[in-house]
Formats: structure tokens, sequence, C-alpha cells
């Protein structure tokens, strides 16, 4: 159990390997990715991925994962904000309950989620608020996240807006508050509650998620069902639901209120090292694209062709284009984008480049969605790391 | 001495098959109860004054793997860190606890500053 799979010693006892690997221009990812010098550990239902915290979980899927446009559930990442986290669930027990202020109060078994509601299914991009908090400059306290706390994964599961509809919502309603199996470690420490405004919560494509790509969710995913918000950074994607409330004002809880917040401003952010004057919930994504391959640091063949390729997303818009600078930005290309698995998922893209000369060369990929929110140039700064979207660098050698 | 040992023993051989069995056979019938055991993963943290209220009370709601995963933060960032947990994450922890904590973790995990 939560064994070292790959240390940065088994690394440098097999640099020799990897510096002929490296003349010849052509180094897997997983070894790059064995640069990377935090820990792998192995959570049941889950493979080896990267260790940020083991109490409550908080574990970041390997950057080579992203190579797939649909990310396997084992590898999806993993984050739980309080430690009392369900590991035992017996679906014969468990019951999803509707209530608050509602003409009627529901108790939903899995059972009468599936069968009770027309099932909905789609693919979307899951990714933490934090993502990419470590890169921050200054940096800030909070999960220290790579680029490895997001996914991208088909869900299936029944509309909250036709749950709702059963519970039948009373006039003067405005909020969703929403709760899952885990609980605080002692009574002072606040419950992870959500809470989505209500013209957001009945949404059509807000759904009660049973099925990821195909399965039913893992139990560190948030088995047996959990809120999926397409668009809307994965704070609100409730795991292991238990209580759907229907609220007349705000929830005023801790994970609302004070965390999870983030700068009243068109860009969320602030100058570096600078409180925000007014914050607001945190809500939809900010557009983000990667370069998957080559990995940064690669060492590439002159006169040989190279697949650039790479993900681009949107907060719930699409990906319109997405162009790749091989030059350090000085001169920008059209990218082919993959298959087309709708507006929430991420969109794969490649680039065929033929480096001519030998040298060090900075790449950089920059995407667009199709209401034209883009990338920044340079890193956006706010003090709890949320949002980073700036335009992504890799450099490599040709030789 | 001899007979409570004897009444442990005799209690765990009936809880050990019940709980074996809760975890495999579950509800009336089908294979409903869904189980995992989480893996207990020990940390490291660097010794010095303070490394055991720092090991206990950091403890009781969140492994400390908590504190090494950060970056090096100067004294002022692991007081606001410390506060937070206290005032608005609810930890137990006294005044003086407080202040041993905040020295240990801007000794052991600070700049310097």
């Amino acid at each position: 159990m939560g064994d070292i799979r790959f240390t940065r010693r088994d690394f440098l006892r097999t640099a020799g390997a990897f510096t002929a690997m490296t003349a010849i221009g052509e180094i897997p990812g997983e070894l790059l990715a064995a640069l990377d010098e935090r820990k792998l550990v192995r959570f049941p239902e889950k493979t080896d991925m990267i260790l940020l915290t083991s109490r409550p979980p908080q574990l970041e899927t390997p950057f080579h994962y992203f190579r797939e446009l649909i990310t396997p559930n084992e590898a999806l990442f993993v984050r739980w904000h309080i430690s009392q986290i369900p590991t035992s669930v017996d679906t014969n027990v468990w019951r999803l309950k509707i209530g608050g202020n509602t003409e009627k109060e529901l108790q939903l078994s899995l059972d009468d989620l599936k069968t009770k509601f027309s099932p909905v299914t789609f693919t979307a991009v899951i990714q933490c608020s934090g993502n990419s908090r470590s890169l921050f400059d200054p940096r800030v306290a909070g999960g220290q996240w790579k680029n490895g706390a997001m996914g991208n994964v088909t869900w299936t599961g029944a509309r909250l807006k036709d749950i709702l509809g059963q519970a039948r919502i009373k006039e003067g309603s405005a909020y969703v508050a929403f709760n899952g199996l885990d609980g605080p470690p002692l009574p002072s420490v606040p419950d992870f509650v959500k809470s989505l405004p209500l013209d957001k919560a009945l949404e059509d494509d807000i759904i009660v998620a049973y099925a990821m790509n195909g399965e039913p969710l893992t139990m560190l995913n948030g088995f047996p069902a959990r809120l999926i918000v397409p668009g809307w950074f994965a704070t609100y994607w409730v795991k292991s639901l238990s209580d759907i409330t229907v609220l007349n004002a705000q929830y005023e809880g801790f994970w609302m209120k004070t965390a999870y917040r983030i700068p009243d401003d068109p860009c969320a952010c602030v100058p570096p090292g600078t409180a925000p004057k007014k914050t607001v919930p945190i809500n939809r994504f900010d557009t983000r694209s990667f370069i998957v391959e080559p990995a940064d640091g690669a060492a590439l063949k002159r006169n040989k062709a190279v697949e650039v390729s790479g993900i681009a997303f949107s907060g719930g818009y699409g990906v319109r284009d997405v162009i790749l600078s091989v030059d350090g930005g000085r001169t920008w290309n059209e990218t082919k984008l993959g298959k087309d698995l709708g507006k929430y998922s991420w969109r794969q893209w490649t680039y065929t480049w033929h480096p001519k000369e030998a040298g060090r060369y900075t790449l950089l990929v920059r995407a667009t969605d199709t209401i034209g929110e883009s990338q920044p140039f340079e890193p956006l700064w706010n003090p709890a790391g949320f949002m980073r979207n700036n335009v992504e660098k890799i450099e490599v050698t040709v030789k | 001495m001899k007979n409570l040992l004897l009444i442990w023993f005799l209690i765990t051989l009936m809880i050990v098959p019940t709980m074996v069995l809760s975890q495999e056979q579950a509800g009336p019938g089908k294979g409903t109860v869904h189980s995992l055991e989480l893996p207990i993963m020990p940390i490291q943290l660097k010794q010095g004054p303070g490394y055991d209220k720092v090991s206990t009370l950091c403890n009781i709601c969140h492994s400390t793997d908590y504190i090494t995963m950060q970056p090096a933060f100067p004294r002022a960032t692991w007081t606001a860190e410390v506060n937070k947990m206290i005032k608005v994450m609810g930890a137990p922890i006294n005044e003086e606890d407080a202040e041993t904590i905040i020295d240990y973790l801007a000794q052991n995990y600070g700049t310097g500053k």
C-alpha cells in the first residue's frame, strides 16, 4: 500500500538509458514524468497517482494521461476537503434526500436515479479550482497541484432539473445547497457544503451522475453519485451526494462565504501579493490549452517531423481554434483540431513541425473558445491560486 | 488481567467474522456494499522544538503532508495558516500551542524571513 513506484533515485539509475534515448529523440512521457520528484502512490480503485496529501486524499493525475481524449477512471484526480470521507456505501441503504423549500420531500435510491429519470450522457472536463496552483509566483498556500488536477470524462446521470421538478420547488426559492457523505473530523470543523443559484441549478446540463466512462463512480471520485456542473470548477461537483436542499437565500457556510472565492474583477486577478477588495464565489472555467507532446525538456532530431499535440478546453463554449508557436511567440500556426465531443469536452489538437535547424526552441500554445475567450500571455495572480490559464510554454532542444 | 484478555479474545472472535462479512457479502442477497480501505502513509516531519505538538495537533484533522507539500513560506504566511486552522477551520489549539506550532513551521519549513 502506498509504495513509491518510481523515485528520483530510480530515475538517476536510469539516467544512462535516458541519455541514450535523448540522443535519438524518443523519450517516453512516463520517463520524463519521473523528473517530477513527487511520490507516486496507489489508492484503492486508482492507478499510480502523484501524492499531494493522504488524509484526506488529494491525488494528481500524471501528465502523460492527457495524451488520451478520455481520462481513465483509475487516473482521474482526487480531491477531498475534510477527513471523514466515505469508505463504505450500501446502495440498499443510501438515499439522496431532496427537500428544504419544496412541496415534497424525496428520498431517491440509486435505482430510482437510474430508472425514474431519463438518463443524460455527455463528456465534460472536470477541473479543480486550484489546478496549477504550484506555478503561481509568488507562491500561495494550498494544495500544491501542477497541471494534473483535471480530466475529461463521459458522465451519465439524471438531470437535476428533473429531480427538483419532482420535488416541486416552492415560490421564493433562490439557491440550492448540496451536501455529501463526507464529514468533518470534529464538530467545530465546517462541513463541506456548496450551493448554486437556483437559475443555474435548473439548467439542462446539470446532472446527478452515477456513471463515469460507463462504469460506476470510483469511491474516491464520489460513489455512488455526484453533481456535475459542466463548464464550472469542480468545487461544485459535490461527491457522494446525500442531500439537496432548496433555500430561499444564499447558503452562508464556510465553503461558499469564505473559501473558493475570486477577486470580483473580469480577470479574477489582483497585483501579485495583494488582497482583493471584493470577492465572488468562483464559477466558470477560463479557457486553457496544454502541449502534451513533446514533453517539456525533450530532445528532438533535426529534419525529422515532430507531431506536436495537446488539449484545449473552455468554460462550456467549446474550442474555436488552437494556435501554436515554435519560435517563442513571434509567429503562430493553426493546429488541426481532433474529434469534437461537445462543448464541455476538451479537444485534442495536433501540428506537424519540421525543425530544420539545431538549437533550443520555445513552443507556446493558445486556444480561443467559440465566444472569443482566450488566454493571457502572462500569468494572472490571486491570493488563493485559482483559475491559472496563461499561455503555456515548453522548451525543447533540436540536435 | 488474564480474564480480561480472554474476554477480549472472545469478543475478537465474534467481531472479526462479522466485519469480514459486512465487507464482502452486503445487504439482503445482493452485492450492494461498496467498501475500500484507505492506505495509511506515515509522514516524516523534520525533528525540532515543537515537533510533538505539530505531529499530534495537526494530525487530528489532516495528515502532515499538508505541511510538507507547501513551498518554504515566510513566518507571516505560516502564522496566517495556523490562525486560519484555528479561527476558520475549528482546530482545537490554544494560544500557547499555536505559538509553538508557528515557531516550528517557520523554523523548519520557512524562508527564514
